[in-house]
Order: structure tokens, then sequence, then C-alpha cells
């Protein structure tokens, strides 16, 4: 039995966009959208790695990453505590993410541009509902 | 200073993503539900949950440092980067732009395609009070917008 929760699966779905905090080595904190989590394993999720950007260069100078995620289906909210195990840019879970990656950037007119370079593995090491983040459902007001 | 675009985009119905990190340089993530620019161009403050307040303050407290996500449903995102000044508990004009911003958030996803069943309650449903007012200067503005100009100095 992984870290993760099977209930966690639809928030990696990329109904809604997650998030990813990543610090550089001089302690400088950068947050981003980030199109996909992909789940690899009970332990594992993979990030994708699209552009040579600032996340990029802080996972290479500082391992740990923490992603917000939410699931489309029952609105929970989650952080995962992540840390950099390895890039792939071959093999099932590229080839994956490869694809997913054409679909998103099809539906939001970004093709040509979102183009999957490697699906940067992580291993998950804490994992917590955000707890106090949302509303109840039941609760959630209608807009006036 | 932050420029005039990023400060409409700022205040305006952007996704708002905190970032923030601990001494051992672990990051941490914070929902923001709006922000307003001050007088001077360069202060802000970001309105949080007081539910997920706890380990942002903390880092902000230890060591200052700040960054704020910024991003259009567009895909047209900015990032400032900046030290922390204070904090405190909101206020009834905090909670009014804080209302404003969500319904003009809600709008926004529904204008970008996201169906009223996932719209209203991820927006919606962000449990903003009781909440606390973060105010920080921002040192750097960097555009973030997918794309080759991503990453590139604004201010």
């Amino acid at each position: 039995m992984g870290i993760l929760p099977d209930e966690i699966k639809p928030a990696m779905q990329g109904v809604i966009p997650s998030h990813v905090v990543t610090c550089s080595r001089d302690g400088t904190p950068n947050a981003s959208a980030i199109s996909q989590v992909y789940y690899v394993d009970p332990d594992h999720v993979a990030l994708s790695h699209q552009f040579f950007n600032k996340t990029k260069r802080n996972i290479e100078e500082n391992p740990h990453a923490v992603v917000w995620l939410i699931s489309p289906e029952t609105f929970d909210a989650w952080d995962l505590e992540l840390e950099f195990v390895r890039s792939e840019t071959t093999g099932p879970v590229f080839d994956v993410m490869e694809m997913q990656i054409e679909a998103i950037a099809s539906m939001v007119g970004m093709k040509g541009i979102f183009k999957l370079r490697a699906a940067d593995i992580f291993r998950v090491t804490a994992v917590r509902k955000a707890v106090g983040e949302r509303i109840p459902l039941a609760e959630i007001p209608r807009p006036r | 200073m932050i420029p005039d675009r990023v400060a409409e985009v700022l205040q305006g119905s952007a996704w708002l993503q905190i970032g923030s990190r601990d001494e051992a340089l672990r990051p941490a993530h914070t929902v923001a539900v709006g922000a307003v620019m001050h007088d001077d161009r360069r202060t802000v403050t970001v309105f949080v949950p007081t539910a997920r307040s706890g380990r942002v303050l903390r880092d902000l407290t230890a060591n200052g440092r700040i960054a704020l996500g910024v991003g259009l449903a567009s895909h047209e995102a900015y990032q400032l980067k900046g030290t922390y000044v204070s904090s405190r508990p909101t206020d009834e004009a905090d909670r009014a732009r804080q209302e404003a911003y969500r319904t003009a958030l809600y709008a926004a996803a529904l204008e970008a395609g996201y169906p009223e069943a996932i719209a209203r309650p991820f927006i919606l449903g962000v449990a903003y009070t009781p909440g606390v007012a973060i105010t920080f200067r921002a040192e750097e503005v960097f555009l973030q917008t997918p794309g080759p100009g991503a990453g590139t100095l604004l201010s």
C-alpha cells in the first residue's frame, strides 16, 4: 500500500489546473500552474516538463516541490510534498503524458506551444487533504 | 513598479497562488482569494483563507520570501516575487473586495468554458472567510505566459 489514496486520482485528470511551488538554491520560491500531474504508482507522480522554465531550474537545484490539486468530483483539495527522482524522455509514462498534453493543447488553443520535453518523476513524501479550505458542497452559495 | 497590465490582471479575475518556503528550502503552496495593489504600485495585499494561512505565515515571518502566481484562464500569466511586510485579519472592506473577486472569477470561468457544475463548487466553494490579509513588497515581476517569452523580467 502506497502513500497516495485512490480518492486522489480524479484530481489528476487535468480537469482543473494544478499548481506547483518550487524553491531555488538561494531560497526564492516559485509558484506556477502545471498542465498535468500524472499518477505513476501509489508512491510516485510525474509532472509535465514542457519548458526550460524556473520550475525546472529550481528542481535541478533543490529536489523539493509541493503540488496543490483539486478533485473535479468531490472538490477536495490536496497538497502533495514531492522529491524529484528522475526525468524520463521515453517509455510508457512519457508516451501517455505526451498524448495527454497534445490533447490538452488542442483543447486550450496552445498546440505548438505545449510540448512535452520530459516526464519528471517525483516520489511523494507527504499527502494532506486541505482541511478547512473548502466550503461543504451543500453550503456553497448560489451566484447572485 | 508593477506594470499596468499586470496590475489589471492581478486585481481582476486571475487565479492567485502563493509560494513560500521554510528554512530547509521546502516549498509550500497557499491559495489566495483576491488581491489589491497599493498606491505605490509596489506593495500588494493578498487575502488568504485562515485555514490555509498557518504554514505561509510561519514561512514569511521566518524568512520573508514570497512568490505570487497570477494567471488568467486564457493562460496569460505573471509572477510577482518579493518580501513580506505584514499580516492582519481581513476586515469588511477586504471581504467586499473578495466577494467582487469571486464573482468576477466565477464569470471568467464560465466564459472560459467551465461548466457551471464545476465552476460553482470550485470557485465559490473556497472558504475565504475568516481570512488573513498578507502584505508584501513586489521586487520583481515576471511574464509567465507559456511560450518563448516566459520568464522575462518585466519590472
